[in-house]
């Protein structure tokens, strides 16, 4: 469990307790994140009233469209799959039956069943394209919509913008970058990653506070004693990885201040009913601290609810090993994502927190929509569905449509970089924002002319 | 400011006079269907200028070929002309020859309709490319298997997609003209070359590929180097090469891609646009032939001529000719305390002692930084930091070794290090070895390896330097390697046996004769062949190991290369290729006439590992100080600072154990065991998982990390790894306060072991000062003090 002796005062050798130095730690030197918000308030950079958070789903694996939000019950068996589908609670939207709990939050979520996108279809490219709305060509790394929203908007509070759960993507074969990072922005605004499983029953931030042995009085005069020797040398100034090192002390110290800001990791602190609703399962409890997260003053969670492809079960059905059967959408992916993500919609919307954070979940591409001779589907980037709503995004509509057996899109074909518009948009950054790019060349938050989609709008 | 007016000025003094010249230097028309685009390339004072477009162009003899305005000469009739290029009072002239312009002529399936469909986009992974084709029309990636193709747009679909009664007829030529739907939209017009090749290639009786056509042979570019004004434009220019000995122009067909788009852009007819300083590499993709132009633009800066570097060997020429280009001047010298840690840390993972740091510092000798380097590279140190990477680079773990097996993995190679093993004879001993891996302990790399596709995947990684994986399922998109080559590679170690030894951890490892890893769209296997190497009989009951090793470490540029680049980047903390495990075709080195001499030297020498670290380490290069001058702050490619660093996990803990006195208990380990010296990565510990320790699973340098973040931050902060060893009553820092020396003596101590000099006068004033405000608790004071010289960057980093 998270270290549950900082509820309570506890005497030290040198007199201070550590209740002394928690509060100690919000009112000096060490708080610092929250004035600057306050500042950057002051000068008209943050409108309260366009606040708007995120939480980014990352379906690694890429969902076959046909077996979840785009079933097609009238094809022949070996598309339609094994599946059926099941009426929601909002007239004339059907899913899968994976997903019955899902489908009676119909009316929060809406449905993209258009999307397309025409790079290679490996798992890398897709990642890439659905954290950045770009893919990344001449070694020019684009920024994730976290690390955008972190460079334009700073943190709120103590704790950092942009955190990422559990661990970020590892391998899929691509041997890509996957698109979680600041890319051209500089490291410093890359996101703080949990790395830890928040559903191991001893789950904690590591060293999150000072040990029993070490007063408040001793942290901090080292604090200032470290950066007094920091100062006296010159030749680490203009190294970007030096200013890197100081940042990530900076943010360290922040959130070891900030009462609030460890509180918001303290998942103990939820009843157990509500840790059971989400799944005791290291998506379902991500999701759970998610919520923590934006309570917190998080601005944007980026979840990805796989850490691989190889030898894990995903939503990666090619139906052969080391990848996933397409039967786990029944018994472990499905009703994993549903759990999670219907608890994560219910419980925002209870706490009043929806209307102002996006919950979007997406894939990296769809699948074949032929099952292929394993049983299972293949990788498929010319059609695949997209979940988004919460914030400005209206629930309980369909955007789109695919042909009759999931292959193509039929009505209003959508790409990656029209969600990144949207997810800006919905963040209330203007498109035309620039952000500066390698050697200081000016590049926009999406292309020129990349329209949001106007339909997920009232 | 004053540097940037005077550059003008100082630059024109170098240049010779401004002159013309047309590029390619040869060209022959030898069909009707030949072209040639011709460049006017300018050689300006400061740089070169493409006037391409500005130059007026003309035909002494228009009835053999004519020139358009913008450099295009097309055959009229055999025989010879000349093309003249003429703006401001310069010209320049070549001798056009044409041959067959009135022959018949067919276009090649092949080699001109081929290239249109990739070009086009029509063969990609996102259309007709994809692995299940798209609307029920595959066509193979970017056109790797013309047979299949032929045979799918022919024979497949009723015929309709070639119609040979009524070539227009043909849906090879409605679709891509949207003459009817086409999910993929327009991709050429009716009025287009890609029209007329495919139409004529059609209404020809669609010829089907032949053994007989002229293979491609290789590639070459115009201009292949340039050296441009920012914001300037150049095309380049592309011809292919075939085995009849024709050449043909072929920069529309080429795919290009920028290295770097902050310096440069490209289009898809190979115009570059430059957007900053600096040097990119334009690729080149056509036919599973890749080649690379390099454009430079110049930084704005004073005249590097103006520069006090003194060269001590060839590396320092090479290095130097680069930065003149760059108009960059180097850094001075490193002084000898920062070269004296930089060097222990470099060869040897370590920090100099504080006996260490006063001896080298009191030395007048004016060689003692070369005799330093020579008793580094004998240190026992040496070994363990050295054994240490090649485990990564092997892999060498518990994860799928048993211990016994593994110290026998890791004592091989730590045994080889320590000889100073010549690396061509280290890779030839993994490779050509059998029997028990308990015995000879590279022979562990085959148990790590069971899967032959993981073999040849792993192998060509750690000691190519190439990323084959691509190539498993399709011709590499990027590269040259084919779908073929890979499985012909692959089958050099299909025949590698393990059985159970004498004991229940020993292996067997032995070369069979039977045993075969097939291509998975032929169906059987290919012969076993190296990489653009000989082949193998299939029949052979030959080793085929020893096959591979001996093409592995003869005369092999990408052996060579791979480790030459490793241990450069291991030294000048970026490699000359960059990211250093990449040495592809298609990723140019920042200085390429450097690294082929660096590799070249290597070579000379036997391979001698200690003999290339001794070389890099005695070069000026080396021995730059890290901080910029006015005009190199934004060079951290060419060298001409050197590239400040973190420390690897494992060298940062030994060096805070070394300074605390107290070594790092690692389970199951003797208790004075560095890090370094740990044959296994599954050991646990939280500060090296959190400073990026690599889990060696695949090899991939990507695996070791050295970002900063939060939670190394929160470690070293709150977690117990420095905490107790500042704190432990066996400790330096105890042991200081025993001895009951004076604060000046205390703080000498900590900065000579932590930073390899002495305090300066005024750190030491404002140290005492701080040392005073503890007089409650010397050991708190003292504790504090030292963790904040140890989490400082002066301390975190190598520079």
């Amino acid at each position: 469990m998270f270290r549950l002796d900082a509820d309570r005062p506890v005497e030290f050798c040198d007199g201070t307790r550590r209740r002394d130095f928690l509060h100690a730690g919000a009112l000096s030197t060490l708080g610092l994140g929250l004035t600057q918000f306050m500042g950057m308030k002051a000068h008209g950079a943050v409108d309260p009233k366009k606040d708007v958070n995120c939480i980014l789903l990352m379906l690694v694996g890429g969902p076959s469209q046909i077996d979840t939000w785009d079933m097609k019950p009238n094809a022949p068996i070996e598309i339609r799959g094994p599946f059926k589908p099941i009426k929601t609670n909002v007239p004339g939207i059907e899913i899968s039956e994976n997903f019955p709990r899902m489908a009676k939050h119909a009316d929060k979520f809406s449905i993209v069943r258009s999307m397309y996108h025409t790079a290679a279809a490996v798992h890398d490219t897709g990642h890439q394209m659905m954290q950045t709305g770009r893919l990344f060509q001449g070694g020019v790394e684009h920024p994730h919509y976290g690390c955008v929203l972190g460079k334009l908007r700073g943190s709120k509070g103590d704790v950092p913008p942009h955190v990422l759960l559990p661990r970020p993507i590892g391998a899929t074969g691509g041997n890509m970058p996957h698109g979680h990072s600041a890319g051209y922005l500089g490291k410093s605004y890359d996101p703080f990653i949990l790395n830890a499983d928040p559903s191991d029953p001893n789950f904690r931030v590591p060293d999150m506070l000072p040990p029993d042995y070490l007063s408040a009085h001793r942290v901090d005069r080292r604090k200032n004693w470290r950066e007094a020797i920091d100062k006296s040398v010159s030749k680490f100034e203009t190294s970007q990885d030096a200013r890197l090192l100081d940042s990530s002390f900076h943010q360290a110290y922040t959130l070891m201040s900030s009462a609030k800001a460890r509180a918001a990791f303290e998942l103990h602190r939820e009843p157990e009913a509500t840790r059971e609703k989400y799944g005791l399962n290291r998506f379902g409890q991500s999701c759970l601290l998610a919520r923590r997260m934006i309570e917190a003053g998080v601005r944007f969670v980026t979840i990805n609810m796989f850490e691989t492809v190889f030898d894990e079960i995903t939503w990666d059905i090619h139906g052969s090993k080391p990848f996933s059967p397409i039967s786990c959408y029944k018994d472990l992916v499905g009703p994993m994502f549903d759990m999670a993500y219907s608890s994560l919609l219910e419980d925002l919307s209870q706490r009043g927190l929806l209307s102002n954070t996006m919950v979007v979940g997406v894939g990296e591409f769809g699948r074949t929509p032929k099952v292929n001779p394993a049983g299972g589907r293949d990788h498929w980037p010319q059609c695949w569905s997209i979940l988004m709503g919460g914030g400005p995004l209206k629930g309980g509509t369909i955007v789109g449509a695919s042909d009759e057996i999931g292959a193509m899109p039929k009505d209003r074909p959508t790409t990656p970089a029209e969600v990144a518009a949207t997810i800006y948009k919905g963040l209330g950054i203007d498109l035309e924002t620039e952000l500066p790019g390698a050697q200081g060349r000016p590049i926009p938050v999406v292309d020129r002319g990349t329209e949001p989609i106007k339909e997920l709008f009232v | 400011m004053r540097l940037y007016l005077l550059f003008p000025f100082t630059a024109a003094l170098l240049v010779a006079a401004p002159s013309l010249s047309i590029f390619p230097k040869e060209v022959t028309l030898a069909t009707p269907e030949s072209r040639q685009q011709l460049l006017a390339e300018a050689q300006l004072e400061t740089a070169q200028a493409d006037w391409t477009r500005l130059a007026a162009w003309s035909s002494s003899n228009p009835s053999v070929a004519i020139v358009s305005a913008t450099g295009l000469v097309t055959p009229r009739s055999d025989g010879e002309t000349r093309i003249t290029a003429s703006k401001d009072n310069m010209t320049a002239s070549l001798t056009v020859k044409v041959r067959n312009a009135k022959s018949a002529f067919t276009w090649s399936f092949k080699n001109h309709v081929m290239p249109v469909l990739t070009k086009t986009g029509c063969n990609q992974g996102a259309c007709h490319g994809a692995l299940a084709g798209k609307n029920g029309f595959k066509l193979t990636l970017r056109g790797y298997d013309p047979e299949v193709d032929f045979d799918t747009l022919t024979r497949q679909s009723a015929a309709r997609r070639v119609n040979l009664a009524e070539p227009a007829q043909s849906l090879l030529l409605l679709k891509p003209t949207f003459a009817v739907p086409h999910m993929g939209g327009l991709r050429f017009r009716t009025d287009s070359l890609e029209y007329r090749v495919v139409a004529e290639w059609i209404a020809a009786g669609a010829p089907p590929p032949l053994e007989k056509d002229p293979v491609i042979t290789g590639l070459e570019v115009y201009p292949p180097a340039s050296i441009l004004a920012p914001n300037a434009t150049q095309q380049l220019i592309v011809r292919a090469k075939y085995s009849d000995g024709r050449t043909e122009d072929v920069t529309n067909w080429v795919k290009y891609t920028s290295a770097n788009e902050g310096v440069a852009t490209v289009d898809d007819t190979g115009f570059v646009k430059l957007t900053g300083h600096g040097e990119s590499a334009i690729t080149l993709w056509f036919d599973s032939k890749v080649l690379y132009a390099r454009v430079t633009v110049p930084f704005v800066n004073a005249n590097p001529a103006e520069s006090s570097f003194k060269p001590r060997n060839f590396i320092d020429n090479l290095a130097f000719a680069k930065w003149k280009s760059l108009n960059l001047v180097p850094s001075k010298q490193a002084d000898d305390s920062t070269f004296l840690r930089r060097a222990f840390l470099d060869a040897a993972g370590i920090l100099p002692t504080a006996d260490e740091v006063e001896t080298f510092l009191a030395d007048q000798a004016p060689d003692k930084r070369s005799k330093l380097i020579d008793q580094l590279l004998n240190r026992d140190e040496y070994a363990d930091y050295w054994a240490y990477k090649y485990s990564d680079l092997l892999l060498v773990s518990s994860r799928k070794l048993r211990t016994p097996s593994m110290w026998a993995f890791y004592n091989w190679i730590r045994d080889s290090v320590e000889t100073n093993k010549p690396w061509d004879r280290f890779a030839r001993d993994i490779f050509t070895g059998s029997g028990s891996t308990r015995q000879n302990g590279a022979l562990n790399y085959f148990v790590l390896h069971k899967d032959t596709i993981e073999m040849a995947e792993n192998v060509t990684q750690a000691f190519l330097g190439q990323r084959l994986t691509c190539a498993r399922c399709h011709n590499h998109p990027m590269e040259k390697w084919t779908q073929r080559q890979y499985y012909e590679f692959a089958n050099l170690f299909a025949r590698v046996g393990i059985k159970n030894g004498n004991t229940a951890t020993d292996n067997v490892v032995f070369a069979k004769t039977s045993g075969d890893i097939n291509h998975p769209r032929l169906l059987r296997p290919l012969d076993p062949t190296p990489l653009d190497g000989k082949a193998m009989s299939l029949d052979s009951t030959a080793d085929r190991r020893v096959h591979f090793a001996n093409w592995l470490t003869k005369d092999n540029d990408y052996f060579t290369r791979n480790i030459v680049n490793r241990v450069w980047a291991n030294f000048l903390g970026r490699g000359l290729v960059h990211p250093y495990d990449d040495v592809r075709a298609t990723n140019p080195a920042s200085n390429e006439e450097l690294f082929a001499a660096v590799s070249a030297d290597f070579v000379k020498h036997g391979y001698d590992l200690k003999h290339l670290m001794r070389t890099i380490m005695n070069s000026a290069v080396y021995q730059l100080s890290s901080e910029a001058n006015a005009t190199n702050q934004a060079d951290n490619v060419f060298y001409s600072k050197y590239v400040i660093k973190r420390l690897p996990a494992e060298v940062l803990l030994d060096a805070m154990s070394q300074v605390t006195g107290v070594p790092t208990a690692f389970g199951g380990y003797p208790a004075t065991t560095r890090a370094m010296q740990l044959p296994d990565v599954r050991v646990q510990s939280q500060f090296l998982t959190s400073f990026g320790r690599p889990e060696r699973i695949l090899c991939d340098a990507a695996e070791r990390s050295s970002d900063p973040s939060i939670s190394q931050a929160l470690h070293v902060i709150n977690g117990d790894t420095l905490n107790k060893k500042l704190s432990d009553p066996q400790g330096n820092i105890a042991l200081l306060l025993k001895l009951g020396l004076s604060d000046r003596k205390v703080l000498e101590h900590l900065y000579l072991t932590a930073y390899s000099r002495l305090p300066r006068p005024e750190e030491f004033a404002q140290l005492q000062k701080l040392l005073a405000e503890t007089k409650q608790s010397k050991q708190e004071g003292l504790e504090d003090l030292a963790w904040s010289l140890l989490t400082s960057k002066e301390f975190l980093f190598n520079y």
